[in-house]
């Protein structure tokens, strides 16, 4: 199962980057669709962080992961580094859970 | 460069914490070479989503590369259809990136795409190989909040992307929508279903 989702989630991603390369298309794309597809990566990141955040492990949170986030918000604003909101969140949820 | 190191450590380590096996993991660092996707292919996989849905949510998340691809085309009209064909399969973020700020500079040389490119790919696998085996040595992820990294470096990326207000309100909203699903019992699906629908908002805003 595991193999099939990899292999096929290889074959899709390929497709997506090779596709524009190889056909030819035409015109361009209205502009309803590409203000679509030009929020979408973000819609679906966020979307991932929204479960992650609210209810881990399929159940409301304790409070630790909310307040971890907004903190990863504050500091990767403010230091503009991936990094520096990777090591600030992983800090603060691990002080919030000893707690 | 660095980031891509530190990422890639982080997505093995990761990957591996959540019970896949190394050559899974290596295996999607090798073919599927996403890093977005493949944090989002643990997560899913953690909660025994099925193929079809792991494979929808990849689409999904690597949309955008269609687009970055067809803004390439121009450049790379003079190579030949395999030559393309390998630029798309090293096609990232990161690369796209790079070879726009290359070209807009006005520099016509293809060779440094394919030189950063493929560095960033052997570096990423590298880099996955470490967190692999640092994942097997550190144990209980939980104690040191290390469950957290993916969530924090999705929530990174989220708020370097934004640059118009509309941004962060679909940010939000497919965060609330999503968080809402899963509570409600569709993990699964939360993130596709709120991902797809959360862009419609900026059909409605103004830039």
């Amino acid at each position: 199962m595991i193999w099939i989702a990899i292999v096929g989630s290889a074959l899709a991603t390929y497709l997506i980057r090779s596709l524009p390369f190889a056909v030819t298309i035409r015109g361009h794309l209205p502009d309803a669709a590409s203000r679509y597809l030009d929020a979408l990566p973000v819609a679906i990141i966020a979307a991932l962080v929204g479960p992650a955040v609210i209810a881990p492990a399929g159940a409301l949170t304790h409070g630790a992961e909310p307040v971890a986030a907004a903190l990863v918000v504050a500091a990767v604003a403010w230091r503009r580094s991936l990094l520096a909101g990777v090591i600030v969140g992983v800090a603060t949820v691990a002080l919030l859970r000893l707690i | 460069m660095g980031t891509v190191l530190v990422v890639g450590t982080t997505f093995g380590v990761i990957a591996r914490q959540s019970g896949l096996e190394p050559v899974q993991i290596a295996a999607m660092s090798l073919l599927v070479f996403a890093g977005a996707s493949q944090f989002a292919m643990v997560r899913l996989f953690s909660e025994s989503a099925p193929a079809p849905i792991v494979i929808a949510s990849v689409l999904f998340i690597n949309l955008r590369h269609a687009l970055m691809a067809a803004s390439l085309r121009a450049q790379l009209q003079g190579l030949p259809l395999v030559g393309r064909l390998v630029a798309a399969f090293v096609l990232t973020d990161e690369a796209f990136a790079m070879a726009t700020g290359h070209f807009r500079r006005g520099g016509r040389s293809l060779a440094y795409y394919f030189v950063f490119a493929f560095t960033l790919y052997v570096l990423w696998n590298m880099a996955t190989v470490a967190g692999i085996v640092l994942g097997d040595a550190i144990g209980d992820p939980r104690r040191y909040g290390i469950d957290f990294a993916i969530t924090a470096t999705f929530t990174g990326i989220v708020v370097l992307a934004i640059r118009h207000r509309s941004d962060a309100v679909i940010a939000l909203v497919a965060a609330l929508v999503a968080g809402g699903l899963a509570l409600a019992g569709a993990s699964t699906v939360a993130v596709i279903t709120a991902g797809a629908l959360a862009p419609l908002i900026a059909l409605f805003t103004r830039r």
